[in-house]
């Protein structure tokens, strides 16, 4: 299995970064840069795909929360309506899981990739010579020299990496994550919101610089994606908590939603689930992507 | 019944989707924790009947191999062992999890016998240094020299040269080595200072390979494609050639030719008085262990899985012999046998000017079945293997057999 893996996967993309490497003379870190970029622009319609299921997701919470508090006793009663709701929404609940598993083998390729080209112990270095082709440019190429800009590719512990990997991870999170109405939901959205980019953050201390050079790539051009599938900056610049009047002791989600108001989340719906579609048809793709 | 599964899944999908996230997280630190760190690979100095060599836990052993024979308590006459501490493992690859718990040394260097001193070269990540140890009364206390007994530590203090790969090579007590910043330094044996240069070469190119010295000239490559020819008197460089790709073992010289592999898989002979490329013999994978030269012949150990003789003055393969492995660790001529091990710990002796196995088939008990990395050793008839599995074992050549094995991992 794991010598399909190697053969399949890990080896054409790690022989591919290293020859990159050497057609911009030697620049490791502009490699991982190149074929970060390369990487996310073949999955870029895979990406989209996902990102638009999960802001269809998204735009029906309203009416789910509202299903859930309706249909609190009754679990059968629930789904069934949840099934209801999803149908005339136009919208698979599993349309937001297949582009992520897709995406996932390759992901963890290009993050194998570069911890084996770096070699930063000669044990990696050896290790290397099983899994390279005979290509010139990529016997060439190795081993690789670590440095750029102010970094050490091959060595751990860069502070200004560990704040960018979390910072970008923080601002991706928050563009797609929805304030809740409920206070105590609300209080855990925040602090996972919060806790994950601060353990990546941590994460990238121990991890070699090249791999957290990846991450910060990754992570922008995750934000720039979200920033135009989504047309703007999301719930980033939305506030925290929902507003709600002194007087008012129910919370929003536990305030039935009115029929305009419903027929309105579930059109909003449906719309994004049409853009979704159409981002799949060839010759419509530019409209869909962007879906303003 | 499609519907209720899919509904149901619907409502936990939330949770599945972070559930794969903590996976993918979980995955991404292991990976990270799958990466090689170093242990090192030492071979061995020999003097007096005693074999000294760096060990895969930052410790430097002197070993009887009488005493060892005899399967005596460790220490026996002669024998000692000594911890090297050093302050943290920074080159590592290794996620959170796997942080190592006490601050260690690796060794890949094969140490140097001066006089009463055993020169001992460093890598511990971006800590490497150099040190002398009194190999008949060790005098090192915590990692600090004794002065009195000649000991000395280079460069003191919490200063470093780098990680140091390449074994150190010694003539009239000068020390001569290439460190990982790229420099090369000439280090009084007596005083561990650097004055026999005004100043370190600087190669700029990180340095993993041994220098070679033959007739007042030092042959270092890095890993920068640079290959030099210094003047062992005052570091001044005679002559430096670029390659297509970096030299991936350490150079071999004999009179005025200089053999070496590169990454491009390709072995290098080159005229050591002017740089100029005589031949180039093409692998078909990295030429990693240092080559061995005799008698006009070239032994190539390569990881390919082939160790090559090679005519020196034209190129011309000789014979190959194709072992069930890559050949990492540098073979050696016992008389007119060639001994080498393979990557899985086979052990063979083939006659050098055939390549034919001495013992057909490998005698069963010829291999220690773990990577052999290190450079092979060899004293009289007998070869010296120090194997990945923190042992070592001696092999009789006539036989074939193993001799005795130790295993340093149980010494405390």
């Amino acid at each position: 299995m794991a010598e399909l893996w190697n053969t399949i996967i890990l080896e054409p993309v790690l022989n591919s970064l290293i020859a990159m490497c050497n057609v911009l003379g030697g620049n490791f870190g502009l490699a991982i840069i190149v074929l970060t970029v390369i990487v996310r622009l073949i999955l870029f319609p895979l990406t989209v795909r996902q990102t638009q299921s999960t802001k269809a997701m998204q735009s029906l919470q309203p009416r789910i929360q509202e299903l859930q508090k309706k249909y609190a006793k009754n679990q059968q009663k629930l789904q069934q309506e949840m099934m209801k709701l999803y149908k005339e929404a136009g919208i698979n609940p599993l349309g937001c899981l297949w582009p992520m598993l897709i995406q996932l083998p390759i992901w963890i390729a290009l993050y194998q990739s570069i911890m084996q080209a770096l070699a930063a112990t000669p044990e990696s270095l050896l290790s290397l010579s099983q899994h390279l082709y005979s290509w010139g440019a990529v016997g060439q190429a190795v081993p690789l020299n670590d440095h750029f800009l102010w970094l050490r590719l091959s060595q751990n512990g860069d502070m200004i990496l560990a704040v960018l990997v979390g910072g970008t991870m923080w601002i991706q999170q928050k563009m797609v994550t929805p304030p809740a109405a409920d206070p105590r939901q609300q209080s855990m959205t925040s602090m996972t919101t919060l806790m994950m980019p601060l353990m990546f953050g941590f994460f990238v201390l121990s991890f070699p610089s090249g791999l957290a050079l990846y991450w910060v790539v990754s992570n922008i051009i995750g934000i720039i994606i979200q920033y135009f599938v989504s047309g703007g900056w999301g719930y980033l610049r939305a506030p925290s908590v929902p507003k709600q009047a002194p007087s008012q002791k129910t919370s929003l989600a536990q305030k039935p939603i009115p029929a305009e108001q419903q027929s309105k989340v579930l059109k909003q719906a449906s719309e994004q689930s049409k853009t979704i579609k159409q981002a799949s048809s060839e010759d419509k793709k530019k409209r869909g992507l962007f879906g303003r | 019944m499609v519907n209720d599964v899919t509904g149901l899944f619907a409502i936990k999908i939330r949770k599945i989707l972070s559930l794969i996230t903590s996976v993918i997280m979980l995955g991404l630190i292991a990976i990270g924790c799958g990466g090689a760190a170093y242990q090192g690979w030492s071979g061995f100095a020999g003097d007096d009947e005693i074999l000294y060599f760096g060990s895969m836990d930052s410790r430097v052993f002197a070993i009887n191999p009488s005493a060892r024979s005899q399967e005596l308590p460790f220490p026996s006459e002669g024998e000692w062992v000594l911890t090297i501490p050093t302050a943290g493992a920074p080159g590592a690859i290794c996620g959170p999890a796997c942080v190592p718990a006490s601050p260690r040394a690796g060794i890949y260097a094969t140490p140097v016998v001066i006089g009463d001193l055993v020169c001992v070269a460093i890598y511990a990540g971006d800590s490497g240094k150099l040190m002398a140890i009194n190999r008949l009364d060790p005098g090192y206390t915590e990692g600090v020299p004794l002065r009195s007994r000649g000991e000395w530590v280079y460069p003191s203090g919490g200063q470093s040269i780098g990680a140091i790969v390449g074994s150190p090579a010694v003539v009239e007590e000068i020390l001569y080595v290439g460190t990982s910043e790229g420099k090369v330094y000439a280090l009084d044996v007596v005083y561990g200072e650097s004055n026999k240069w005004k100043q370190p070469f600087d190669t700029e190119g990180k340095i993993w390979t041994s220098p070679a010295i033959e007739d007042n000239v030092v042959y270092i490559s890095n890993y920068a494609h640079k290959f030099f020819a210094l003047s062992s008197i005052d570091g001044s460089r005679k002559w430096g050639i670029e390659l297509p790709a970096a030299a991936a073992s350490s150079p071999a010289v004999v009179g005025n030719d200089v053999f070496f592999g590169t990454f491009d898989n390709q072995l290098y002979a080159v005229d050591g008085t002017n740089g100029d490329v005589k031949w180039i013999f093409s692998g078909e994978n990295w030429f990693w262990a240092t080559p061995v030269v005799k008698d006009g012949v070239v032994y190539a150990g390569c990881l390919d899985h082939n160790i090559y003789a090679i005519d020196v003055s034209t190129g011309n393969e000789l014979w190959r012999f194709t072992a069930d492995d890559q050949i990492v660790s540098t073979p050696v001529l016992v008389d007119n046998l060639l001994v080498l091990a393979s990557d899985s710990g086979t052990v063979y002796v083939l006659e050098a000017n055939s390549g034919k196995p001495e013992h057909d088939p490998v005698p069963v008990d010829a291999s220690v079945k773990v990577p052999v990395r290190a450079p092979l050793y060899a004293e009289g008839n007998m070869v010296y293997v120090h194997a990945s599995n923190r042992c070592v074992y001696c092999l009789d050549v006539q036989s074939g057999e193993k001799v005795w094995g130790f295993c340093y991992s149980e010494i405390k």
